[in-house]
């Protein structure tokens, strides 16, 4: 069971506005409330705990040093959070490619008494990451937001910037998709 | 509930028991460390500049109202007041401001009635000296309007001869109100300076009314275009603000 502390839909409002005075108790309790929230999606994303790290402390720079950019006009803070992320994240494919570093060969066999039906119970943890990041980008993002981040439709539609129900229809698509990849992978 | 989906929810299921990654502590310290060090700095860095910003922003507002008040004070001062040579800096961006004949005409008759003005408010005051230099002032006025009127007669006659019956009317104003005044003052210097200013006006009538000659016509021309000198190029012993074109 995951624990990130604080919910992200905690208002974060009055914490910004003493940052904004220079407060800098609340840089810290910003920076306590989502740095470990944006190391695990930034893990989930890239596979390797010093991207990882890199990309959280870059994030967390980047929205505690320039609150000036960020004006609550229905968006919510840890929704900025997450954007600036998800544009590191781009950004780091974009320099050093995309790669899998989770091989599965010494995976256990994924198939069920039903050859057609994916033993889940089975899957290691590093498989379903190694599936998840084979999956296309907005895929990626709103299973590791839903599921590893606990996020609710509403939030990862704000994130993502799309409506609730489409985010509903990317989940069950990227489910599909996760599931094909899977068993794609235990055929292999 | 159909298979798919139910092979979905389990699959959704197994995703939410995935343990999250956790940071190792001293990716986390050494994170707070370098976000402090690059929040301080921004800090720093906004209150170095603002307080400068703020600085150049109070001495331009400060310049800004200072000159437009210095202006506005000086838009009716008159020839004994400290303001004065201000005056006669506007009056001259006014003048390189004013093109075509016809407001040429009306910003030098303009000039005329205020410097009668001037004169008038110095000779309540005593100031003989500086009614004698506004009334001085008054004619070069109507000199350099009267040469306006004969560089456009040449040009097109009747709008020229429109112009001089302005110019006749304006005289005949002024003259009026010289009369007045001659008949209040008894000092022999201030009723030296009427007389001489009611003569000079009626000679520059004579200047717009004289038929232009080929001679004439480039002088009259040169003389009709502005100058830009500054206060006081109406005439070279004048101090007044005389803006001339």
């Amino acid at each position: 069971m995951r624990s990130f502390g604080k919910a992200a839909s905690d208002d974060d409002r009055p914490l910004i506005e003493r940052v904004r005075k220079g407060d800098q108790d609340a840089v810290r309790a910003l920076y306590e409330r989502y740095f470990d929230r944006i190391y695990n999606y930034a893990y989930a994303r890239l596979g390797r705990a010093e991207d990882a790290e890199d990309l959280a402390i870059d994030t967390m720079t980047r929205s505690l040093t320039r609150l000036d950019l960020f004006q609550d006009q229905g968006v919510a803070f840890s929704s900025w959070v997450y954007r600036i992320a998800h544009n590191a994240t781009i950004d780091h494919y974009r320099r050093y490619g995309k790669v899998s570093l989770v091989s599965l060969e010494h995976a256990p066999a994924l198939v069920s008494a039903d050859p057609s039906e994916l033993a889940v119970e089975q899957l290691s943890n590093q498989d379903l990451h190694a599936a998840i990041r084979d999956l296309t980008d907005e895929q990626q993002q709103v299973l590791i937001l839903r599921f590893f981040q606990d996020l609710t439709a509403a939030q990862v539609a704000s994130i993502m910037g799309k409506t609730v129900g489409a985010v509903q229809a990317l989940q069950h698509r990227a489910l599909g998709s996760l599931e094909r990849a899977l068993q794609g992978r235990a055929v292999n | 509930m159909t298979p798919e989906v139910q092979r979905l929810e389990r699959l959704a299921e197994r995703l939410r028991s995935v343990e999250p990654f956790v940071p190792p502590p001293g990716a986390k310290i050494r994170g707070w460390n370098l976000v402090l060090a690059a929040v301080e700095q921004s800090t720093t860095a906004r209150s170095r500049v603002h307080p400068i910003r703020r600085l150049v922003l109070a001495t331009v507002a400060a310049a800004v109202l200072l000159a437009a008040g210095a202006i506005a004070a000086s838009a009716d001062s008159l020839p004994d007041s400290l303001f004065y040579p201000l005056k006669g800096v506007v009056e001259n961006a006014r003048g390189v401001l004013t093109f075509g004949a016809s407001d040429q005409l009306a910003y030098h008759l303009d000039l005329a009635r205020t410097r009668l003005t001037e004169a008038q408010a110095m000779f309540a005051r005593h100031r003989v000296d500086l009614a004698d230099q506004a009334l001085s002032a008054l004619d070069d006025q109507l000199n350099e309007a009267a040469l306006v009127i004969q560089a456009q007669k040449r040009s097109d006659p009747p709008v020229g001869a429109a112009m001089e019956n302005r110019l006749r009317q304006a005289i005949a104003t002024h003259d009026a109100q010289l009369a007045g005044l001659q008949g209040q003052v008894t000092n022999p210097t201030a009723l030296d300076a009427i007389k001489q200013a009611r003569d000079r006006a009626a000679q520059a009538i004579e200047t717009a009314a004289k038929p232009v000659t080929s001679d004439d016509k480039g002088n009259a021309s040169a003389s009709a275009s502005p100058k830009g000198n500054g206060p006081g190029n109406g005439s070279a012993n004048s101090p007044h603000p005389t803006p001339t074109h």
